[in-house]
């Protein structure tokens, strides 16, 4: 669906997009972060409790195809992805939460993955399992494409402000392109996909990031997390990563499940053009309500 | 060049040797603490410029000759400043007061109408205004024709790179660069032409006043003052450096020459952040970090993280803010040492919580423009919370009641000021001057009680007292206690007329949302703590309240709406 060029192209924006969201941060964010792993536990339940349940009872009650429902399913189990600290940046939440959430959920994954798609594919089919493959090298990719440019980014910062600044500024800029980028680039070259593919299967991979981010958010809010931290967990929790999910798809389904692999990989190509849709209307409104939080200081005090 | 001074014990005396004028400080401190950052502009994002001492010297140097050379200013003209903090402003003030010229502080958020007003009743001959407020320069010169206008960027003497951008995300994304409507100059072309104007006359700045006496006109600081209408306090040069003198003694051991580094988030054009961190603090050689705008209070966020800020200077309702942001309260800053609060009453609440907070008493003075402004303070090796400290030396107070005479121990009464820091009267006024000033006495109309140690004790503002059935009520012992409420974000308290008493209790509350209490409820709470005559009879909720330009809470305006209301 996307091509190697196309993928280095995205994979260079994100290492600079990242690079500005580093520039925003320093040592001690991370280690308020840490000091309070409490928000971080929530993330992780949020993140393999939730989702993956969302994901098995879309599956489970939505009147779809078979290899819609794996999709799901596999959707539904991915880690974060990167575009979830992009939001949280430009929703003013708690960036160093999202990269610590990120991380997380990206480590723990190389385990919990495996373990939940697979349980789960056994529950949703009775007697059907699968040896699902996951594909050590996108991991890793992930883990470097945020780490490297964070620690950078922090480094740049530290060095000197201004250029920090500087960089967080282009980062920033670049962020919002890559979003409507992908959003523009997206649509017209599968426009035929678009209008093949049957309601119900938008409604699931729609639904799952809408009800990703309403269950992260209530949950953090029902335990009582700063509305910051609750905001920065609903974006991490609806937003997995989509990339990650279509490469285990392409690596799972291969000889004799070829014939389903296109269509199981309708979920996550769907999912990952709706969520940033789904997101960026969360983040204007989490902007929103964040700006009615600030204190108000007398107009005349400049 | 560091700690080579001796500290601020052993200031005064040296000070009356070496700085007898405004601009003898930024001489001095050049002198002593060369090329040390004096001053640094911080933005919201972190970006942020800087200057040391030399060349904050050098620069205002450069500015007095282009005012006096290119310009043609005499000594004792008056020139306005007008632009928010940032690194323009000690060099234009230092500049005016070197070239014999006399400032005008002008509130950038000033109409043109306003701006005006006070431009014609100063008779101002030049005006420096920060090119985001140039719009209203049009109306403000159809009231006052301005000779001389000087515009000056935000991002003035920031580095090429980030000023650059800066300026493209002014005009381009906020788009908050208005068209200039009146011929005019740059700053920095003004400051290159007074640098060659220096060079090729041979001119040595400090000829420009070497016949000023210390006793002349350094400033005129517009205030409300006791009556409301606005008027020029006129501030000598000795005014302003004895009250810069008379802290040094106040503040003892506790800075450390050439050592700290203080945060200016309140503006340099109020009388209280000019004198305490633009004079006091650079004079001893502390790094200034300028915010041009604290709000949203989360602008501070990035200062505190890339600055280590060892002092700061705030009104109570910069303190409260700080307390209530999570950035803040976290992850308090770890190199801060001290700070000052002054400009309003410090509620006990807010200095507690700022206290378990960040560890440091807020020391509270008490001024007033027309005394330039401290006069009593708080030194941390002389501290009482809730009082504003004892008078600084040199300075006397006396309580006087209604008929001029001295009250009793323990009395309350008005608060008379004799000392080097008092004014020289408001400029062109003589009745209001006749008013408050009584041979040599400056009437304050705030009435404190003293202790036996000679702490004193604001109670109120004469003005704003409520006389309930002939008990007085000062309306800030109210506030307090409503303050003091978890619910309640902040009060504000004034008598209304009321048939049979007389007078009544009427309370503006702004509420927590989260733990809004009910009108009952916070009656009960006054009542726990207040005479029952004191208990609000009559609770407003508001989302907010009106404030000054240093965020002191206006309580007249609130009395206007009442009545306009019609009770």
């Amino acid at each position: 669906m996307v091509g190697a060029f196309e993928q280095a192209v995205l994979a260079a924006m994100i290492f600079v997009i990242m690079l500005g969201m580093g520039a925003s941060l320093t040592p001690r964010d991370f280690v308020l972060a840490l000091k309070r792993p409490y928000g971080m536990l929530i993330g992780l339940v949020s993140q393999y409790g939730f989702m993956p349940l969302i994901g098995l009872i879309l599956a489970l009650t939505l009147p779809v195809s078979d290899p819609i429902k794996i999709g799901l399913l596999i959707m539904g189990c991915m880690p974060g992805g990167t575009t979830s600290n992009i939001f949280t940046y430009f929703s003013r939440g708690n960036l160093a939460l999202s990269v610590l959430m990120t991380v997380n959920s990206t480590i723990v994954g190389i385990l919990a993955i495996p373990l939940l798609i697979v349980t789960y594919v056994a529950i949703l089919t009775a007697t059907g399992s699968i040896s699902l493959v996951v594909p050590a090298q996108n991991i890793i990719i992930t883990l470097i494409l945020l780490l490297v440019p964070v620690a950078i980014g922090m480094a740049i910062r530290r060095w000197n402000a201004n250029i920090g600044a500087l960089v967080e500024l282009v980062g920033s800029a670049l962020g919002l392109v890559f979003i409507i980028l992908l959003l523009v680039t997206w649509v017209p070259r599968n426009w035929q996909f678009l209008l093949e593919t049957p309601g119900w299967v938008f409604f699931g991979a729609i639904g799952l990031g809408v009800f990703g981010f309403l269950f992260g958010y209530l949950f953090s809010t029902m335990l009582k997390l700063h509305p910051r931290n609750a905001r920065t967990i609903a974006l991490e929790t609806g937003i997995q990563n989509g990339p990650l999910a279509i490469a285990i798809v392409a690596f799972t389904f291969t000889g004799p499940l070829q014939n389903v692999q296109q269509a199981v990989m309708a979920v996550p190509a769907l999912y990952s053009l709706f969520i940033v849709i789904t997101s960026a209307m969360l983040t204007i409104w989490f902007r929103r309500a964040n700006a009615a939080e600030e204190q108000k200081i007398p107009d005349a005090l400049l | 060049m560091t700690n080579q001074e001796p500290g601020p014990e052993a200031g005064p005396a040296q000070d009356v040797s070496t700085i007898r004028l405004i601009g003898d400080i930024a001489r001095n401190s050049a002198r002593i603490y060369g090329a040390r950052t004096a001053y640094s502009i911080v933005l919201p994002n972190g970006m942020y410029g800087r200057l040391s001492f030399e060349a904050i010297d050098s620069l205002s140097d450069d500015f007095a000759a282009y005012l006096r050379e290119e310009l043609g200013l005499h000594a004792g003209d008056r020139v306005a400043l007008q632009i928010p903090n940032g690194l323009t402003f000690p060099i234009a003030a230092f500049g005016v007061a070197k070239a014999g010229l006399v400032l005008v502080n002008t509130n950038p958020l000033y109409t043109g109408a306003e701006m005006g007003r006070q431009f014609a009743d100063a008779r101002i001959r030049a005006l420096v205004i920060v090119d985001m407020f140039a719009d209203k320069l049009t109306e403000a010169a159809s009231i006052h024709p301005i000779e001389h206008v000087i515009i000056a960027a935000v991002s003035e003497k920031m580095p090429r790179m980030v000023s650059g951008v800066i300026r493209l995300v002014q005009r381009y994304w906020d788009r908050s660069l208005p068209m200039v409507g009146l011929p005019h100059h740059l700053f920095g072309d003004a400051l290159a032409r007074g640098a060659a104007l220096r060079a090729s006359r041979g001119i040595e700045v400090k000829d420009y006043t070497a016949d000023t006496r210390p006793d002349e006109l350094a400033m005129l600081q517009y205030t409300g003052g006791t009556t409301g209408v606005a008027k020029g306090a006129m501030l000598s040069h000795s005014n302003l450096v004895s009250n810069v003198g008379q802290a040094g003694i106040c503040f003892g051991g506790e800075i450390r020459p050439g050592a700290e580094v203080v945060l200016t988030a309140l503006p340099l054009y109020h009388i209280f952040a000019f004198t305490a961190n633009m004079l006091f603090f650079h004079r001893w050689g502390a790094e200034n970090i300028l915010i041009p705008n604290p709000r949203p209070i989360s602008n501070l966020k990035r200062a505190f993280e890339n600055h280590a800020v060892t002092w700061m200077t705030g009104v109570n309702t910069l303190f409260n803010a700080l307390n209530n942001e999570f950035w803040f309260a976290e992850d308090p800053p770890k190199s801060l040492r001290g700070a000052v609060a002054g400009g309003m009453a410090l509620q006990a609440s807010v200095a507690e919580r700022f206290k378990a907070i960040t560890g440091i008493d807020v020391l509270e003075g008490y001024g007033l423009t027309e005394t330039s402004p401290i006069v009593t303070f708080n030194s941390r090796r002389n501290f009482r919370l809730g009082t504003i400290g004892q008078p600084m030396p040199e300075t006397d107070i006396r309580l006087l009641d209604a008929e001029g005479q001295a009250v009793g121990p323990g009395e309350p009464g008005e608060i008379a000021v004799r000392g080097p820091q008092v004014m020289r009267g408001y400029w062109n006024r003589p009745e209001e001057t006749a008013a408050t000033l009584r041979n040599g006495w400056l009437m304050t109309g705030d009435i404190a009680t003293v202790d036996s140690e000679g702490f004193y004790r604001i109670v109120d503002r004469k003005k704003d007292m409520v006389l309930v059935s002939g008990f007085n009520v000062y309306p800030n012992e109210v506030e307090d206690v409503l303050s003091a409420h978890p619910g309640v974000v902040e009060a504000a308290v004034i008598g209304v007329p009321d048939g049979a008493a007389g007078e009544a209790v009427c309370a503006f509350v702004v509420l927590r949302h989260r733990e809004a209490p009910t009108p009952g409820q916070l009656r009960e709470h006054c009542k726990a703590h207040l005479a029952a005559y004191k208990v609000p009879k009559r609770i407003e909720f508001r989302e907010q309240l009106p404030k000054s330009n240093v965020g002191k809470i206006l309580r007249r305006e609130l009395r206007a709406e009442l009545e306009k209301a019609g009770g």
